[in-house]
């Protein structure tokens, strides 16, 4: 009997030590800084997690607070300055690798820690349905001969760059028709008024059901599996194995390993909720994860294709 | 059919169908506090709406939407102070009506106004939605340049006296518009290095600032001007009986169908927004009221307590809300900022706008639209609630303790948006501006029209160009692109007419003057 119950005490103890660990972090509730006005991709996403994220922390909460201006560089430069102590949260997007060249931003993209990625968007090629190009291959053929309009999300955007990436890869070259903003891009292309646009998949889903778009490419390694008949970037002859926009979580750096460590379990866990994947998929956005390393794996390989382009096409600032 | 039923059903859930007339309350208030607009209120509501089931959360966005364009005009004619950017021209008209003791007359005006453009642009986008989609895919960047041109043509009716002063006011407009970055070529333009300017001066701050702090700037030096340490607080312009004579409303019918036309057309077309559809109304009804009434015996002048200066933008700016949500919700693709935050509202309930929304979540579009009919039919009430209970115990303030309280909320205003601080200097450097400008009596009216209009002219020239290989008659070709031909000749036309009828008076004045002499 008294063995039992030394080993229910200790048992206790064991248990009380595993939480007062699991406890140490977080204490307090956690800003996850979006550098963007509310109702935006980023925003929405945060906000989808952030809510299955609460219902797994314990005593703590995420908020997400908005810190809109200068094209996210505000929001951004306010975390890379922020204490390193896992309390403030970057929702981090592919701006943050080329604000610093492209806007003149203060901090370094290495003044960041990626701790997970929730979303990788691949870029597309889409056309007018009325189009005459069919494939990719017609497009690009077409397009020796004759200059394309190609609408883009604005210069030096990295839609612009998946662009000047193509033109390299091809040696071809386009005309762009920088648009601001998503809707006035589909009215461009769904009504005909340019050859082509290049757009993150998540978004032209949003419009694949319409019947007036087409997309004849995809910049990732494999063939979408909502899009099968559609050929990878690399199977319609572009060398570029992937190109997306991503989206993730970072902290300032020097942020200690334990809690990127708990932060990026946290965001694991979110992505394995049931509710957040059909939540994310309702809104658009396929959710993947990719933890800590992984995630700076994306971050310094776009870093890489980028900066190379910014510097050939005299982008930078 | 069905799906509209299915709309009403939805709306008719009593919590669905409450939070609907909440929505149009707060819109009413939230509108009728200076520096506060509906651009702001939904970003702070959209964060709390995501624990609220989808169709209360947007019929509660609904009603903010089309009442925050009618509770506007209440301070817009009480105080002369516009509650939101879609009032500033009722200021004008409205606020003289108020001098002369028509405050009341002046509010059911833009009320009852409201309450048509509304109706008939709800009643549009309930037959109409899929069908009239359509048309806005027809606007490529050519037709967007000949749509700005023509926005920034309608100046011309705005201008009283003097047209130097006005192109002057709409060239500072276009200036301010081209700080940020380059559409063209990514380059920053006039940021001074801070990267708060990279996207060009934050708007909502710069609106806050053009309306709010200005008017309170102006309000400040009037109660200088007349301070009399013996007198007591000086009152406010008393509102008196809302009666509408049924003279009058038969002599605005014509404005009124006029004015919600211009706002259902604009509406549709992304980018244009609603400033230009209350611009352009505007234009229409003061020309029309120089035709007909201007000179007669009891008629006012102009910008001096013409009911159609109040009936015009109130009818135009609510007809806006309802036919903005067509390409929305057809497309996916926002008529102006406002309507582009329901995207994001929508989103967060895990559903996209566009093609398939009426498809998948056919009840809540549906819903979408036939609650933005019932929010206009509550304006009418909800606003003489309103006017009765709070806008009364606002107005009973005194001037000095007004011009605190509305600076206080301009600059609140500014922050929440974004919560930046440098919003705030935006705000006041943006009114301490609008302010020298008024006393150097250089209109608002052209700068604002200048900004709003300026990014859009200036990226669809280039696109247009550039897809034209430089060719600027692509402007004016009617095979192609007729739209643009037919509004350039428009635009022409707005210029022209009035300056071919003022050479014709002054001709006949001289004749005139001459047979006299020869009499004489």
């Amino acid at each position: 009997m008294k063995h039992l119950n030394l080993a229910a005490v200790s048992l206790t103890a064991v248990l009380m030590a595993g939480t007062a660990v699991a406890q140490s972090y977080p204490e307090g509730d956690i800003d996850l800084v979006v550098p963007f006005d509310p109702g935006g991709s980023v925003d929405v996403t945060s906000r989808i997690i952030a809510e299955t994220a609460n219902t797994i922390l314990e005593g703590a909460e995420i908020n997400v607070v908005n810190r809109a201006g200068g094209g996210g560089v505000v929001g951004q430069t306010t975390v890379a300055r922020a204490d390193p102590d896992g309390y403030t949260v970057l929702a981090m997007t592919s701006s943050v690798v080329t604000n610093p060249q492209m806007k003149g931003a203060g901090y370094a993209v290495s003044d960041f820690r990626p701790v997970a990625l929730y979303n990788l968007d691949p870029e597309v090629i889409a056309v007018p349905a009325s189009s005459p190009f069919e494939t990719a291959e017609e497009f690009l053929a077409a397009a020796e001969d004759e200059t394309m309009n190609v609408v883009v999300a604005g210069i030096a955007t990295s839609h612009h760059m998946s662009g000047l990436a193509i033109e390299r890869a091809t040696g071809l070259e386009f005309s762009y028709i920088p648009t601001k903003g998503f809707g006035a891009q589909v009215q461009a292309i769904a009504g005909g008024h340019a050859d082509a646009a290049l757009w993150p998949l998540g978004e032209a889903a949003s419009q694949m059901g319409s019947g007036d778009i087409r997309i004849l490419a995809i910049a990732s390694e494999e063939r979408s599996e909502d899009y099968p008949d559609v050929p990878t970037f690399e199977e319609a002859g572009i060398d570029i194995p992937i190109w997306a926009t991503f989206r993730g979580w970072a902290v300032p750096k020097g942020t200690p390993d334990e809690v990127v460590a708990d932060l990026s379990d946290l965001m694991q866990q979110v992505s394995e909720t049931p509710a957040y994947v059909e939540k994310m998929e309702a809104a658009g956005y396929t959710p993947t994860f990719r933890d800590s390393d992984g995630f700076s794996f994306v971050v310094d390989n776009y870093a890489e294709q980028t900066s190379a382009i910014i510097e050939e096409a005299g982008l930078g600032q | 059919m069905d799906m509209i039923l299915l709309g009403f059903q939805t709306l008719a859930d009593p919590m669905v169908a409450l939070m609907l007339l909440v929505g149009v309350m707060a819109g009413m208030v939230v509108g009728s506090i200076p520096g506060i607009n509906d651009n702001i209120a939904f970003a702070v509501f959209i964060p709390f709406s995501f624990s609220m089931p989808a169709e209360t959360a947007l019929a509660l966005m609904v009603g903010v939407y089309c009442a925050a364009a009618t509770g506007g005009a209440i301070p817009a004619i009480v105080l002369k102070v516009p509650g939101t950017a879609s009032s500033l021209l009722t200021a004008e008209d409205g606020h003289a009506m108020a001098r002369k003791g028509l405050a009341g007359r002046a509010l059911s005006i833009a009320i009852t106004s409201s309450v048509v453009g509304g109706i008939l642009s709800s009643i549009v986008l309930l037959l109409f939605a899929p069908s009239l989609a359509r048309v806005a895919l027809e606007f490529g960047y050519v037709e967007n340049f000949a749509l700005a041109i023509l926005g920034l043509s309608s100046v011309v009716g705005l201008l009283r006296g003097n047209i130097v002063k006005g192109v002057i006011a709409a060239l500072i407009g276009l200036l301010v518009a081209t700080i940020g970055f380059s559409p063209m070529t990514g380059a920053a333009r006039f940021t001074f290095g801070n990267i708060n300017l990279i996207e060009g001066i934050p708007f909502v701050p710069l609106l806050v600032g053009l309306f709010g702090i200005a008017a309170m700037l102006d309000l400040k030096a009037d109660v200088m001007k007349t301070r009399d340490p013996d007198a007591g607080p000086e009152s406010l312009p008393k509102i008196g009986s809302l009666r509408l004579p049924k003279g009058l409303m038969r002599r605005l019918t014509p404005v009124w169908g006029t004015s919600a036309a211009i706002g259902n057309v604009i509406g549709m077309l992304p980018g244009a927004g609603m400033l230009m559809a209350i611009f352009l109304a505007y234009d229409q009804a003061a020309r029309r009221f120089r035709r007909k009434f201007e000179g007669q015996p009891g008629e006012e002048t102009w910008g001096d307590g013409a009911p159609e200066g109040v009936a015009a933008p109130e009818a135009a700016n609510n007809a806006v809300t309802a036919s903005s949500m067509v390409p929305l919700l057809s497309l996916g693709i926002p008529g102006n900022s406002t309507s582009a935050l329901f995207i994001g509202a929508l989103a967060l309930h895990g559903m996209v706008p566009g093609p398939l929304l009426f498809t998948q979540h056919g009840n809540v579009a549906w819903m979408i639209i036939v609650s933005f009919l019932f929010a206009n039919l509550l304006l009418w009430p909800v606003a003489w609630v309103v006017l009765r209970t709070v806008s009364r115990s606002i107005f009973a303030i005194r001037k000095e303790a007004m011009v605190g309280v509305i600076a206080m909320l301009c600059l609140m205003g500014a922050y929440s948006d974004g919560a930046n601080l440098f919003n705030m200097w935006v705000a006041i450097a943006a009114g301490v501006v609008a302010y020298v400008m008024r006393l150097a009596s250089i209109p608002l009216g052209p700068a604002i029209l200048g900004l709003v209009l300026g990014p859009q002219l200036e990226s669809s020239l280039n696109n247009s160009l550039r897809i034209s290989n430089g060719d600027w008659l692509i402007f004016f070709d009617a095979v192609n692109h007729p739209i643009s031909a037919g509004m350039m000749v428009a635009s022409a036309l707005l210029w022209i007419v009035p300056a071919a009828m003022g050479l014709r008076d002054r001709a006949r004045a001289a004749k005139a003057a001459a047979a006299t002499k020869d009499n004489g």
